[in-house]
């Protein structure tokens, strides 16, 4: 067991470092997708594809541009699922970029939720914001996002004025959103949310009404000056606890639960040093020792948008029913644009209750065997012809394994594999031609869903 | 992760690697689960109020004009308020709480809280599951850490039912012990039964890799609802509710509980969760609302166990992360605060208000009152006079002597409750002749250490069934001679100069 803790470049751009980088960073990918990224170099890939800027996606519709007050709760609610619908496809259908995982993140971060903002317009322009600073500077996204109209009724900074302020917002933006509790104090809250007032909400856009705002004197982290938004951010920013904080998150979101402050402390300089500029930190921790290293490869436990939406790649299934999809989501307990609370979805064991495991057993089962989450029932037997192994079982289950399980198989698990798909018949006897194929191939892919190492990433 | 980190966990992962499933026999309990009785019977139910309840709006000092003036929009005016006594009363919404109050069925704990409070929702929700101090990082719940020293052969042996019943769909810290989770998460009895149907257990054991022990624990999930999906239906298809349920979330968790009670589920703790306290605007109507989904749904909740018999067994307690601030915000609510009021009910809570109305006069820097309780009191008067958990496991559940206040009488049996007897006594023991359990009541008038053994025909002890320093008041415990033979036992009392015999028969 090799333990490394660095930055250092991994020497071997192979196919299980690749396998492990699109597990983490995509939604899903198949075969194809190792190939090509296995074709180019690590920095091509990363550099190039994973973090390349990309032009913004068409918006869900017109009615993002509707003014909140223009439209009634029938519609919003049929308009959010419109937007999870169409983040949903985005997901699906990204490519190779790391982009729609890292709004996923911020959605997670700097969490707003449906059920008190109430207008999916505004929750629209903060997931626009978030892919469109997915991995920009830090500074101008937390600026963003303190006076982001959807934020603003979240967290209640609309209604928050000089002389009666509201402490929501300033309190999450230093305990969730920057530093971490036990770096600031209850006075800092305090001065903060006297500096943050001000801010309303005309049509979609946050405006400024200066009769709001207290313009008076703060002390806020040691410093004191008429500050306002823009000055608190800046002096969170010049706190070394906020590099440590994001990155901690980064951690947790794409390496491992458990934070090792070693580690997170040489991202953190690394941030600092690229002020605030997330693009080079997120370039080297892919490339690094660290996340390569083995004994982390498949410690991730998917969340259910993972578990929803990357089967639709592995399968190359390109018509999927997001409303069933989204249903789901719900008692999986993730269900976007509605984070449980401020703090976000918590992820990794969390996801797994009693309830909520059977539940994923139970989809993986209906996908692969009726048309509820897919438009037509999947066409097992074809997906097994694209396999080049596909009439030697063998090879066909490693080939399958490497597209959808991120975790050493067990020679026992790999027989317990081979003997659903053979379902009492002999090896040599194999064809995906048979007749009874197609029943053993829905058994074997059913039964390789519900291992307990498909839930792993 | 370091070096030694890794040692460490794989060093644990290698001791587990010899239990079947993760730690999760399946089939491993063919002998009774020896302490599944442990607890009396009795049941707790805590009902979590997530977001900071707004205690000075819950229960209303209506004489205090600071919290007049401190509220100048937000207070419940005098009114009102359900008027409890001269000084308090409770917010509108809690008139079906009145009926309880009046029976002697509920006990207000007035400012509980701890030292230093915590104002973030999560770290504070921590504190309050855990039991710890407000620098203690505990990973551990106290509820399991209850279970898990009422429940000494837990992992080795599973009990055949759940230890402890959380409905909704994350498990919380609150059942988490060293073992691993105790509860069972489930949405309700009929789904979960259904959602388990089709999965089956692996033996096949996880490497010892960080991701070797998260697969560990996806089996032990796995594991704890295959076992018990079975008895979960079971008992919620023989059970039933004898009045109908407000049509609320917490209204349908209670049904549910209650429902599982009634069928015979000797299930000790279950948690039910109502969320959405956090008032920091538009509080008055938002709180209305919460306040009634409380009152409405527990009032339902006991007069179904009274129905059905089985209030005895019963207490239900409220708990949440923090009070909210006395003075009002501009957005019509109130920012994060301190200590708060809490609720328990039940028959035999002892009722009554526990300490005074918060003294506005002496607020913190933050405008915030200080508490009178620590709120690891309430859970180890919990323990001590509902479960009659010894003194010295209390200590272990929750370490640092918090003194208990009087608020169950923990005689179930006793008529008036909290009179305090005159004389020792050793009752005889009911049913007797006994299949396997029974109950042995006695009574204790001086502070002492009590021993209560069994002994078999031969004066050979055979039992240990009490042995802990007792206060005075009226005690039951149970025996379950599950492992004995059938024939003649006698049981002693010892207490100082105090001695008593009597005798029993088991028959099998």
């Amino acid at each position: 067991m090799s333990v490394v803790k660095s930055l250092a470049r991994i020497p071997n751009w192979d196919r299980p470092a690749v396998r492990h980088v699109l597990s983490r960073t995509l939604f899903g990918y198949n075969r194809e997708d190792i190939d090509f990224a296995l074709n180019l170099s690590m920095d091509e890939f990363i550099d190039n594809y994973l973090l390349a800027d990309a032009s913004p996606p068409d918006s869900p519709g017109d009615w993002v541009l509707q003014p909140p007050k223009n439209t009634t709760g029938q519609e919003n609610r049929a308009n959010l699922k419109e937007l999870t619908y169409w983040w949903y496809e985005l997901m699906r259908a990204q490519g190779f970029s790391l982009r729609e995982k890292m709004t996923l993140f911020w959605h997670n971060h700097f969490t707003s939720d449906f059920s008190t903002v109430k207008f999916p317009q505004l929750l629209y322009m903060q997931n626009a914001l978030f892919r469109a600073n997915a991995f920009g500077n830090l500074i101008d996204l937390t600026k963003a996002v303190t006076i982001d109209s959807a934020m603003l009724i979240y967290l209640d900074g609309q209604t928050s004025t000089a002389r009666k302020p509201n402490e929501n917002y300033a309190r999450e933006l230093m305990e969730l959103f920057t530093m971490g509790i036990g770096n600031y104090t209850e006075t800092d809250i305090a001065e903060a949310a006297r500096a943050l007032t001000g801010w309303q909400i005309k049509g979609r856009f946050p405006i400024f009404e200066a009769s709001r705002f207290d313009s008076g004197e703060k002390t806020f982290l040691g410093e004191v000056g008429a500050f306002n938004h823009e000055d608190i951010v800046d002096i969170i920013f010049r706190q070394d606890a906020t590099a440590e904080w994001f990155c901690k998150k980064l951690y947790i979101g794409f390496v491992y639960h458990e934070p090792d402050a070693g580690f997170i402390s040489e991202l953190a300089q690394l941030l600092r040093e690229s002020q605030y500029e997330l693009k080079p930190v997120l370039s080297a921790l892919l490339k690094s020792e660290y996340f390569h290293a083995e004994e982390i490869r498949g410690a991730k436990i998917k969340s259910p948008t993972d578990l929803l939406i990357s089967p639709l790649r592995q399968l190359s299934q390109a018509d999927p029913v997001y409303l069933k999809i989204r249903n789901l989501s719900i008692p999986l307990q993730q269900e976007l644009f509605q984070p449980p609370d401020v703090r976000g979805w918590v992820g990794q064991r969390n996801w797994m209750s009693t309830t909520t495991y059977p539940r994923r057993n139970q989809f993986t089962d209906v996908l692969i065997d009726n048309k509820v989450y897919t438009k037509e029932k999947i066409d097992i037997v074809a997906i097994a012809k694209a396999y080049s192994g596909s009439e030697n079982p063998s090879q066909f289950i490693s080939e399958v394994v490497e597209v959808m399980i991120n975790f050493q198989l067990s020679e026992s698990r790999i027989n317990f594999l081979l003997q659903a798909l053979l379902d009492g018949s002999a090896e040599y006897d194999w064809s995906t031609d048979d007749p009874q194929a197609e029943s053993r191939l829905r058994g074997f892919f059913k039964t390789l869903m519900r291992l307990p190492e498909y839930q792993l990433s | 992760m370091k070096r030694r980190d890794f040692i460490k966990r794989v060093g644990s992962l290698a001791g587990a690697a010899s239990l079947s499933i993760g730690g999760m026999p399946l089939r491993a309990f063919a002998k009774p689960f020896f302490n599944i009785t442990a607890n009396l019977g009795k049941i707790l139910v805590v009902v979590q109020l997530k977001g900071g309840n707004d205690g000075h709006n819950t229960v209303i000092p209506i004489e205090d004009s600071l919290y007049y003036n401190k509220r100048p929009t937000l207070s419940i005016p005098k009114n009102d308020a359900v008027k409890l006594d001269n000084l308090t009363g409770l917010h509108p919404m809690l008139q079906p709480f009145k009926e309880f109050y009046d029976n002697g069925m509920l006990s207000i704990i007035q400012n509980v809280g701890y030292e230093n409070p915590v104002r973030s929702h999560f770290r504070s929700t921590d504190i309050w599951l855990s039991g710890s101090d407000a620098n203690e990082y505990l990973s551990d719940g106290w509820v399991g850490r209850y279970l898990a020293n009422t429940f000494p052969d837990f992992p080795n042996t599973s009990s055949p039912q759940p230890m402890a019943i959380q409905i909704g769909s994350v498990q919380s810290l609150l059942l988490e012990s060293q073992h691993g989770g105790m509860g069972v998460t489930i949405e309700d009895p009929n789904t979960f039964y259904q959602l388990v149907q089709g999965s089956e257990a692996d033996n096949d054991p996880p490497p010892a890799t960080l991701a070797g022990e998260e697969l560990r624990y996806l089996k032990q999930v796995a594991a704890r609802s295959l076992l018990y999906a079975d008895v979960i239906k079971e008992k919620a298809d023989a059970g039933k509710n004898l009045i109908a349920y407000p049509n609320t979330g917490l209204g349908n968790q209670l049904s549910i509980i209650a429902g599982l009670i009634n069928g015979g589920l000797n299930t000790p703790v279950y948690l039910a969760t109502l969320k959405g306290f956090d008032t920091h605007a538009n509080q008055l109507s938002r709180h209305e609302t919460l306040l009634s989904n409380l009152a409405t749904a527990v009032a339902a909740f006991q007069k179904d166990l009274g129905l059905a018999g089985l209030e005895d067994r019963v207490v239900v307690l409220t708990i949440s992360e923090f009070g909210r601030r006395l003075r009002e915000n501009a957005s019509d609510g109130t920012d994060h605060g301190t200590a708060a009021p809490m609720f328990l009910i039940g028959k035999n809570v002892a009722g009554g208000i526990v300490g005074d109305n918060p003294d506005l006069t002496k607020l913190d820097r933050r405008g915030d009152i200080s508490h009178t309780y620590d709120f690891r009191q309430i859970y180890a008067s919990i323990l001590s006079q509902h479960f009659q958990t010894e003194d010295a496991a209390i200590q272990q559940i929750l370490p640092g002597e918090f003194a208990t206040l009087p608020l169950i009488n923990n005689n179930p049996n006793s008529v008036g409750g909290s009179e305090m007897p005159k004389t020792f006594a050793l009752n005889q023991n009911y049913p007797n002749p006994f299949n396997a359990a029974t109950l042995i009541p006695y009574s204790i008038s001086r502070s002492g250490n009590v021993q209560l053994n069994l002994y078999d025909i031969k004066g050979r002890m055979v039992r240990r069934l009490v042995d802990r320093r007792h206060t005075p008041g009226q005690y039951t415990v149970q025996l379950d001679a599950s492992e004995l033979a059938s024939g003649i036992y006698f049981y002693r009392i010892v207490s100082g100069e105090f001695y008593e015999q009597r005798r029993m028969t088991l028959v099998k």
